[in-house]
């Protein structure tokens, strides 16, 4: 087992520590944004899980767990956590409707495609966000060293692909785009836009940093998603890892209570009071 | 002599290099890093880049 392969582990058990302490943090204070950010960290935990596990061998309700609440779900409830803080509650319960109906219809396709996975392809060796998708190939392209292609028929035409476990044209890979725009923009912009308003009135120094923090771990992960599916797998592991820590250390930051109002004497002139 | 309650510790310090420079350039780096791979994601969508 090489080091890349045990990462995944790690990035793990960390964001089960995080999902734990949310969830705390959720039946405590009863507010919904930790309810969301303990299911999207959840999400995000069970991906990893499956990551992990589909470096060491093959199983198709593994993989179902790593498409589904890895690749699409995690970032979209990660990001509605931060839309409760940041937008009035009732435009958020009618998105979380959206969110919830839109989550149930991807678990659907993902189901209708499970007996469709072309299990014949996995290999241990590679990431399985490398191996997920079937890539058609477009005129004049060839197929990396060493891929298994077919040729098919696709919109209407003959197609080589360079085949992956979901045939080309799966409908549950159209949703996946939805809920990383709906995530990077709630998750990441609602960070940035945090940071930059305690920035701009120059209060809670702590928040500022906490949301920096935060939006460096969530844009990690995106990246080495992006980076990965642009063929450079090895980064993906670690990105995961950078970005379990980085939003970890960020959330508990966010979360830590502010220092105690420091009493201070001075004279003041009567008529200033 | 009057008694007022100020929270130092809670306000960003002056002339820090970390909130004057740091800080604003991620900021402005992280949004458009931001927005490049929300274009990225619309482009999948819309079929302009092969996945």
């Amino acid at each position: 087992m090489s080091v890349n392969q045990i990462l995944p582990f790690f990035s793990t058990l960390i964001m089960l520590g995080f999902t734990v302490w949310v969830f705390e943090r959720f039946a405590a204070r009863r507010n919904p944004a930790f309810l969301f950010w303990g299911i999207g960290l959840a999400m995000f935990g069970a991906g990893s899980f499956a990551e992990a596990y589909l470096s060491l061998a093959w199983n198709k309700w593994v993989f179902f767990v790593w498409y589904l609440f890895g690749a699409a779900l995690n970032a979209a409830w990660l990001g509605h956590g931060t839309l409760y803080l940041l937008v009035h509650r009732r435009w958020v319960h009618m998105v979380t409707g959206l969110l919830v109906i839109g989550s149930l219809f991807a678990g659907y396709l993902m189901l209708q495609a499970m007996p469709k996975l072309d299990e014949s392809v996995f290999i241990t060796s590679k990431p399985v966000s490398e191996q997920y998708g079937t890539k058609a190939l477009e005129a004049g392209q060839t197929a990396p060293a060493g891929a298994l292609t077919i040729t098919t028929q696709y919109r209407g035409k003959e197609v080589t692909a360079v085949r992956g476990l979901l045939p080309l044209g799966t409908p549950v890979r159209l949703t996946t785009p939805f809920f990383n725009i709906y995530g990077l923009l709630t998750l990441v912009g609602g960070a940035i836009y945090s940071a930059y308003l305690f920035w701009r009135k120059r209060v809670m120094p702590n928040r500022v940093i906490a949301n920096v923090l935060i939006a460096a771990g969530a844009l990690s992960i995106g990246l080495a998603s992006t980076l990965t599916r642009l063929g450079y797998g090895q980064f993906l592991y670690l990105g995961e890892l950078v970005s379990a820590i980085l939003m970890f250390v960020g959330f508990r930051m966010a979360a830590r209570p502010q220092p105690d109002e420091v009493v201070v004497q001075q004279s003041i002139p009567a008529s200033a009071d | 002599m009057a008694v007022i309650r100020s929270n130092s510790k809670s306000h960003i310090p002056q002339n820090s290099v970390l909130f004057e420079k740091i800080v604003p350039i991620l900021l402005i780096s992280m949004g458009l890093l931001t927005a490049g791979l929300i274009l990225f994601a619309a482009c999948v969508l819309l079929g302009l880049v092969h996945f």
